[in-house]
Parts: C-alpha cells; structure tokens; sequence
C-alpha cells in the first residue's frame, strides 16, 4: 500500500524541495542480532538503510518490537550494530559525542542537580565559562516554559516538567541533531499534546535534524517532514512517507486539514497490517 | 510540628531510654545479684570514667583507631565498590574474595594479624577496616549497579570520558546507597572497636570494661557499656546529619531504624 501525499497546496516543504537536500546521517544496511539464549537469535534489526537530510524532522513510527529505539541508540553511538555502519557528515559514528544530542523517554535527569544545575552541565562540560553557560541555561529554561523552577531538584517536578528540562538540557550543548527515544511516552495525554504543541514551536526557530522514535500515528504526523514506518520480526523499514503539511503546524488547524487525516488513516491502517503478526490490538 | 502527634514523636526515643532504665533497676534490685548493679549505681560510675584522664585517653584512642579505620575503608571501599558495580569483570574477580571474607567474623582473624602486626594500633585498625568495607563495597556495588543507563549515555552524549562518568555520574547517583552502607559500616566500626580491645587488651575503651570485669567492678563495667552505646548513638546521630543534607535531592527514603535525629 501506497500512501501518495496530496501536493495541491501552493506551500512547498523547504526540506524535500532543497536541491539536492544535504544528508547529514546516513544509516548503512545497519543490523542488530541480540543473542537471547544459547541458540536463539533476535533479530532487532534487518538490514536497514535511510538517509535523513539536514534540518528534517524524521519520525521512526513502528509497534513496540520492532527496534525502533535500538535505531536510535545506533545512530546515538550508545549501541554497535552487529553489521552496517552509520555515517554523521560523512564521517563514521564509533560512540555517542555531542553532536547528536538524546532526550529519552525516562527523561534520565540528573537528579542530584538543581534544574539549572542540569541545564548548564552539557555547557559546563564543553568549558563554557560558567557566567555564560549560566545566562544561556537560564534563557533555555524560559523557553521551555520553566522559568521560577530554576533551583527546583528533579524529584519536585512533575513528568511533563522534567521532560522539559532534559530537552534544555540537550538543547544546551547544541547538538546538531536530536535524538529523541519516545520523549512522550510517559506523559498523559494532555501534558503529551501541550509538550507537542512546545516542541514544534522551539523546532520551527532553528530547525534542528530531528530524529524523532514513537509508536504515537497522530503524533508522528503532525511533528514529521517524514515518517519512517517499520515492522517487526525482524525490524525492517516498511515504508517512508513525506508528510507534505504546511508549517508552521498548528494543531487546532491541522486536525481539521483533510490532508492530515488521510495521513493518519492512511498510516493507522498500514500500522494495523505491520502489527497484527504480533498483539491483536 | 506542635502536634500532639508529632510532639509525642519527638519525646517517644526519650521515653524508650527512660523506661528501659526503669526496668534494668527493678529487675536488679528484684535480682539482689552482685554482678548486676543497678540502671542508678551504674549511671554513677559514669562521671567517674569521664573524669579521669587515664581513662579518657583510652577512649579517645579508641575513638582514633575507629576513625582511622573507618576513614580508610570507605575511602577504599567505594570506589571498589563503583568500579565492581559498573564493570562486570571487575566484579567477576573481586566477588570471590568477598564471599571467603564475609562470613568470617572479622575479630576472629585477629590472632592472626597479631602475629604478624603485634598488638598495637596497626592490627586494630586494620581489624576495623577489614569490619566496615564489606558493608560500604556492598552498597557501594549495588548504587552503581543500580544508576541508570539512560542517565550514563546522556553523560556520554556531553563529552564525559567513561573515567569523568563514574566519579561525576556514578558516584553522586549512587550516593543515597552508599551513605546507607557507610552508616552501617560506622555501627560495625564501633562493634569491631571493642572487640578488638577485648582480644588485645592494652589501651582503649574495651580495655576499660573488660579489666573492669576482671576486677569484678560492675558498676564501671555497666558504665561503660551505656557510654559506648550512648557513642554510638551520637555517631550515628551526627552521620544521619550528614547523610540527609547529602542526599536532600534524593527521592524520599524509609527512615531507617536507629534514627535519633
């Protein structure tokens, strides 16, 4: 099944348009085989290959399996694919630096530094001087919509607000790209379309690579330039879809945009067909 | 915090003293036995030992070998701890000779050390040692089992050396376990303490209570035993100082028992 984007609007996506889009990561027939017992092999990941061009945001959308996190933590340098390599600018990635910056899921804050604390530790690190990184993190943490909260500790803030923080945190050290391990995943329903709504905004200024990993079809859809759906047993890349969607989105247009909603259909049903070898859901 | 409730709270450990002294005299006066004097006889031996400087510089020998012993094992015995907690071949060969170790009551090696070191400050203080890093490599190992990976890689992403990541992640990660086992380690620290001056008797506080003994003064003996029980409730009140300003960000903690603070 072919999802074909409806191109009737005059508004041309800036990143499939540019000609020819940089790429800045290329991921090479990567695999990932994790031995789970003594004769049998999980194959995590199957020969995937994807090219994310500078500036795009990308969504990895596949069911839960399917490895697209451990995609993630590939490109991040945190894992070494069992096979294939994966290439930042050319060069090839042998372990985590900071410029690809991850926000996970656990948010993995910190917890004996203040929100500040946490914030300036990436600039600190790189030897900012410490008045500097201290005016940067404290501007990060307004435009995450955290300011008062500067001297609060991890453990005084709820999810949404932490999830916050290690955005700006990440942010902080200017990573070129973003590794986002389903940074929502926690979060209920409310706070996940508040934080949506925030990411979008803070991403149209500077217009990050954005590697972005959900099992959230809605979610996908309205943040992505492109959604990379996968299936699982093994992890393969089933299809990759340019969500050709003007921006800057909002989300109380798009959800009326019939463009949007045939994407989210469109997706849900191939979703639905890459699943249902495993749950019945 | 005027609660009657909380108010109760507050004066409940100085009720638990109270009437544990009132039973320890009814019982000895219902005893009428030589060898057991009064909670009253017992409390008047006490100024007598404190006033004494013979007796005081025994004490603070004690309390030196404990700090000696104590300090170097946790400066030891946490960074053991961390690295056997973060590396799996670390721990693979550190594991067994842990294992021989634990069961053995450290006191009962001391005839050994003896013959090697004599019966001066070195073997006691190793003896100590040798009490408080168990408890502290165990805590130690298991706080830096437990850090989580996600919180390492993000460490890893800002440019943290593997080396940078155990002492600046690891280790305050880890700290609300370690404090735990260091406090454990402070309790065994005084245990090992007096019963190494009970096997080399020469100076010390031990060395006190069992000439006492020896001598059949029980009031001085049972003096003694209240003021070693009322140190080690005043180390353990200052350590739970320290440990709670530590770990103020830390998620809150079932209060630990012997808990006076």
């Amino acid at each position: 099944m072919k999802v074909v984007p409806s191109r009737s609007s005059e508004w041309v996506n800036p990143v499939t348009s540019q000609q020819p889009a940089s790429a800045i990561i290329e991921i090479d027939r990567v695999s990932q085989v994790f031995q789970t017992s003594a004769r049998k092999d999980h194959v995590a990941l199957s020969d995937i290959s994807l090219t994310i061009e500078e500036g795009a945001f990308v969504s990895i959308l596949g069911p839960s399996g399917c490895g697209k996190s451990t995609l993630l933590y590939i490109v991040g340098g945190f894992v070494n694919p069992t096979s294939g390599a994966v290439r930042m600018k050319g060069q090839a990635i042998t372990g985590p630096g900071p410029d690809r910056g991850p926000v996970f899921q656990e948010f993995a804050l910190f917890p004996w530094k203040t929100v500040l604390g946490n914030v300036m530790y990436g600039p600190r690190q790189q030897r900012v001087r410490a008045a500097e990184a201290e005016a940067q993190s404290r501007a990060l943490i307004e435009m995450v919509g955290l300011k008062g909260y500067e001297n609060f500790y991890p453990k005084e803030l709820s999810g949404g607000m932490k999830q916050r923080v290690a955005l700006a945190r990440t942010l902080a050290y200017h990573p070129e790209v973003l590794l986002m391990d389903e940074p929502f995943g926690a979060l209920d329903a409310h706070t996940r379309t508040r934080l949506q709504n925030d990411l979008l905004n803070i991403w149209e200024r500077d217009r990050k690579t954005v590697l972005f990993v959900t099992h959230s079809v809605d979610e996908a859809v309205f943040l992505s330039d492109k959604v990379v759906m996968m299936s699982k047993s093994p992890g393969r890349i089933r299809e990759v879809i340019d969500i050709d969607l003007p921006r800057p989105r909002r989300r109380n247009e798009l959800l009326l945009d019939p463009r949007y909603q045939k994407y989210v259909v469109d997706i849900e049903r191939m979703f639905d067909e890459v699943d249902e070898t495993g749950s019945a859901s | 915090m005027t609660s009657p409730s909380a108010l109760a709270r507050r004066a409940a450990p100085m009720f638990a003293c109270i009437g544990l002294l009132a039973v320890w005299q009814v019982a000895s006066l219902a005893l009428k036995n030589d060898s057991f004097p009064t909670a009253i006889e017992a409390i008047r031996a006490i100024p007598d030992i404190l006033g004494d400087k013979e007796s005081l510089i025994n004490i603070l020998a004690s309390l030196r070998r404990m700090a000696i012993g104590f300090g170097i094992a946790v400066l030891v015995s946490i960074p053991l701890g961390l690295l056997m907690g973060r590396s799996r071949a670390v721990a693979a060969f550190f594991n067994p000779l842990l294992m021989v170790i634990y069961p053995v009551p450290k006191a009962a090696l001391m005839p050994i050390i003896m013959l090697w070191l004599g019966v001066g400050d070195i073997t006691k203080t190793l003896v100590i040692f040798l009490g408080v890093s168990l408890p502290v490599i165990y805590h130690s190992f298991e706080g830096a089992k437990a850090v989580e990976e996600k919180m390492l890689w993000s460490g890893a992403a800002m440019g943290l050396s593997p080396l940078q990541r155990l002492i600046r992640i690891v280790l305050p990660a880890a700290l609300p376990e370690i404090l735990t086992g260091c406090r454990t380690g402070l309790v065994l620290a005084l245990i090992t303490m007096i019963t190494s001056e009970m096997i080399a008797r020469q100076s010390g506080a031990g060395n006190i209570l069992f000439n006492a003994l020896d001598m059949g003064q029980y009031d001085t003996v049972y003096a003694m035993i209240i003021i070693v029980g009322a140190m080690g409730i005043c180390l353990d009140a200052v350590f739970e100082r320290v440990r709670a300003r530590l770990v103020r960000w830390s998620e809150p903690q079932f209060d630990m028992p012997l808990s006076f603070s």
